[in-house]
């Protein structure tokens, strides 16, 4: 019963299996085992998929679909790219070449194409997988990986963390190690980091924290952005777009290990070419915000499982982007110890996954997994409050169960909201799914609802209340939290086509007049808080180009508005950094 | 409307219908002794070692049998819910806050509400200028917050000195005393939690 361990990431994905004792990664007839995590999808053809995808994507890039795995289980409202259409509150669906395709969709020919790597090598089929997926992934985006597996002719026997995985990866030549362990996974995408406590080939994940939109992604635009800044180019066509990201990323590769590069793009646009040069210096400096968010989460990471920074022995770093001395530097700094780079950036989450497979298998004896829900779940009660049923960090599979009464006379049934998530409000938390138990009216406080949670040892999440007069039950299965009927899709893809075009203009617009709104007071206040420290001429510049934005609002030219306030931005630094220098006093 | 009847932690296990809490005794599933102290490594180490068995990947496991285990050391890990279990999960009365308590609840709510309307605020700014002009607000927020931290953590210094007395004096002990130090931890456990989580949030505005 083979078992092959999948590491479906953001930029790029890995199939294996445990072959004579060993966790071992399958490559395609060429050699490679990275995958890149792209799609192509020509006019009539089928879709194409890795390497002969990224072909494509210089030439066609509203045709090639990159980065899908930050799509999955979300909802729009939540996120912003040119793909995406229809209203807030909808599962995200792509629209590419004429179709409407859903992040599951895209996500299962990413899956198929390395099942093809692994048959062609193996010589045999391979139906069932273990797929790793950022620790901090919700229900939702659990469930839609593994429909994802399932389209591609999976059957998916088990959903892990990365970081968790990554931690098996290290632990294996070390069973009889008692140690504490932390895992910091900065992938193209994802991060995370869990602390974990090795036992004598127990392998406890004591906590995780992660944020499922922050990775390598987001510092190539950051560094192409600073390469427009240096040129003054700015962008006429989403191929100059993809030209400078790749750029940006093939130079964040070079400035890992040379401390200056020169960038070349000959012809970007008909009448101009860029020559550049960059520093590393330069580039730490636009990705230093990005990386130093990491920091909160580590040290919630800590507190949560309760380890002293003292008593954690090793410091593991997966993912692409810890390539970089920046992150190497700031993990040292934030753990105080130097990081153990015997992990293969790439390739740890893969042989976790792998490892996980043949424990599955039972080809793997005395090696356990215990993994848990990074999310708290629990459900709404009276006042709009979250009640939280399991905690986060609690090991899976788990099961916890909480008595409730009606809040009102004369109720004849609750309906009740399943949650996940950290906030004390209700509606601040993903609403995972609802359902109603009716009992018979009472006077208040006089029911009694028994309500049950359940977690597999996937995360997936059942729910079981019971009123417990009558013994009437009634049981959530959350399947897949974000469902789209096809009538759904037809609409969206209806209403997109329609209004694509002009609604761009006036969403440009609204968005800076918001911003305008919000900059003009602050500007007031600020010279206000300033008054004494500022001489008449800071002030006289900075209402002046307060009064720009002032009557590019009353224009309406949407370009005229967006320049003024972005000078207006720049001529404001200085105040918000005495501001901030102010408070700190 | 949903209305909890407990104020803290879990009182009842549904599955189990009309019967209470506990169908099995935390203490000896997990081979520890009936004491008011347990250091928190012991409970780990015996979880450990019975989880590695008990997990349903491994041969002979068993998911029932594993999540009343994680439910055990869930219980013998939180002072206020070990106390529980060794009074025999009494059922819960109507939430009150300790006396001794009282002005310090008040102080966290308000540190609470303050600090989760700055971050908000915080959030939504989208310009450097606007954010800026939070961090008077939030510099002083964070000192209120720290001296409350200290009251807290002061509080839960002499609620952990009456839990080293009645492990000294165990098994003797007066039911209803010990119920009260138990909603005591109960209280304190979730407040610290609740501000040190506020606290990580406005370092967060810092950095």
């Amino acid at each position: 019963m083979m078992i092959a361990g999948i590491d479906l990431g953001t930029t790029n994905s890995l199939i294996g299996v445990y072959e004579s004792g060993f966790p071992t990664l399958l490559a395609d007839s060429d050699g490679n085992r990275l995958t890149p995590s792209i799609v192509f999808y020509p006019e009539q053809e089928n879709p194409l998929t890795g390497r002969e995808a990224l072909r494509h994507q210089a030439i066609s890039p509203e045709r090639t679909i990159v980065s899908v795995k930050r799509l999955m289980g979300r909802r729009l409202g939540e996120l912003g790219t040119e793909f995406l259409h229809g209203k807030k509150g909808d599962a995200a669906a792509l629209h590419v070449a004429g179709r409407v395709l859903t992040p599951e969709e895209v996500s299962s020919e990413i899956l198929k194409k390395l099942k093809n790597i692994a048959e062609t090598r193996l010589g045999c089929e391979v139906p069932k997988a273990v797929i790793t997926v950022p620790a901090y992934f919700n229900d939702a985006q659990r469930a839609a990986t593994r429909k994802a597996g399932e389209m591609a002719g999976f059957t998916v026997e088990r959903i892990i963390s990365e970081p968790t995985a990554a931690a098996l990866a290290y632990g294996l030549d070390r069973l009889q190690d008692r140690s504490k362990i932390a895992v910091y996974d900065l992938g193209g995408g994802t991060f995370d980091v869990s602390i974990l406590q090795l036992d004598n080939g127990v392998f406890q994940v004591l906590s995780t924290h992660g944020d499922t939109r922050l990775g390598g992604d987001d510092l190539d635009e950051e560094i192409a952005a600073l390469i427009k800044r240096k040129t003054q180019v700015i962008p006429s066509s989403p191929q100059e777009d993809i030209r400078l990201l790749e750029m940006a990323r093939s130079s964040k590769e070079t400035l890992s290990t040379q401390e200056s590069c020169t960038i070349r793009l000959p012809f970007l646009q008909e009448d101009k070419s860029i020559e550049l040069t960059l520093t590393r210096a330069e580039i730490e400096s636009v990705c230093a915000p990005i990386i130093r968010r990491t920091k909160m989460h580590c040290l919630k990471a800590l507190e949560d499982a309760g380890v002293p920074l003292a008593e954690l022995n090793e410091v593991i770093l997966v993912g692409g982007s810890t390539r970089m001395p920046f992150v190497r530097n700031f993990v040292a700094e934030i753990f105080g110890k130097v990081p153990d780079l015997s992990q293969h950036p790439d390739e740890a989450v893969a042989l976790g996954a792998i490892i996980q497979a043949a424990i599955l298998e039972g080809t793997l004896r005395n090696v356990a997994l215990l993994d848990v829900t990074p999310l708290s779940l629990g459900l709404e009660t009276f006042g709009g409050l979250m009640n939280v049923i399991i905690p986060r960090n609690t090991s899976i599979p788990a099961k916890a169960g909480e008595m409730f009464t009606n809040a009102v006379a004369g109720q004849a049934g609750m309906k009740i909201n399943v949650l996940q998530g950290e906030r004390e409000l209700a509606s601040d938390n993903w609403l995972l799914g609802n359902f109603e138990i009716p009992f018979s009216p009472s006077a208040k406080g006089a029911a009694r609802i028994g309500v049950q949670f359940s977690i597999d040892a996937d995360g997936i999440l059942q729910v079981l209340a019971r009123d417990t007069k009558t013994g009437d039950e009634k049981i959530l299965e959350l399947t897949s939290a974000v469902e789209v009927s096809d009538e759904a899709v037809e609409s969206m893809l209806a209403g997109s086509l329609e209004h694509a075009l002009e609604d761009m203009d006036a969403r440009i617009f609204t968005e800076n007049r918001l911003k305008a709104e919000e900059m003009l007071p602050a500007v007031e206040a600020a010279l206000v808080q300033l008054c004494n420290e500022l001489s008449d001429e800071e002030i006289r510049q900075v209402r002046f180009y307060a009064g720009e934005v002032t009557s590019a609002l009353e224009s309406k030219e949407t370009g005229r508005l967006k320049n003024a306030l972005s000078i207006l931005d720049n001529a404001t630094q200085s105040l918000a950094t005495r501001l901030i220098e102010r408070a700190m006093l | 409307m949903l209305s909890p009847i407990a104020p803290v932690g879990k009182v009842f296990r549904p599955d189990s219908g009309h019967r209470s809490f506990f169908m099995y005794d935390p203490f000896s599933l997990l081979g520890l002794e009936r004491r008011p102290l347990l250091a928190e490594e012991r409970i780990g180490n015996a979880y450990r070692q019975l989880a590695g068995t008990l997990h349903p990947d491994q041969p002979g496991g068993d998911t029932g049998a594993f999540r009343e285990l994680g439910e055990a050391a869930a219980t013998l890990s939180d002072p206020s819910r070990r106390l529980r279990a060794l009074l025999g999960n009494p059922a819960y009365s109507s939430p009150r806050i300790p006396q001794q308590a009282s002005d310090l609840f008040l102080k966290v709510a308000w540190i609470l509400q303050h600090s989760d309307r700055l971050t908000e605020q915080y959030a939504a700014a989208s310009t450097s200028l606007s954010k800026a002009l939070l961090s008077a607000p939030v510099q002083s927020l964070f000192l209120e917050l720290n001296a409350t931290s200290t009251l807290l953590q002061e509080w839960r210094t002499t609620l952990d000195k009456e839990l080293v007395q009645l492990d000294l004096s165990w098994p003797s002990h007066d039911p209803d005393c010990v119920l009260e130090l138990a909603d005591s931890l109960a209280y304190a456990i979730r407040w610290t939690a609740q501000l040190r989580e506020r606290k990580l949030a406005l370092q967060g505005i810092f950095s």
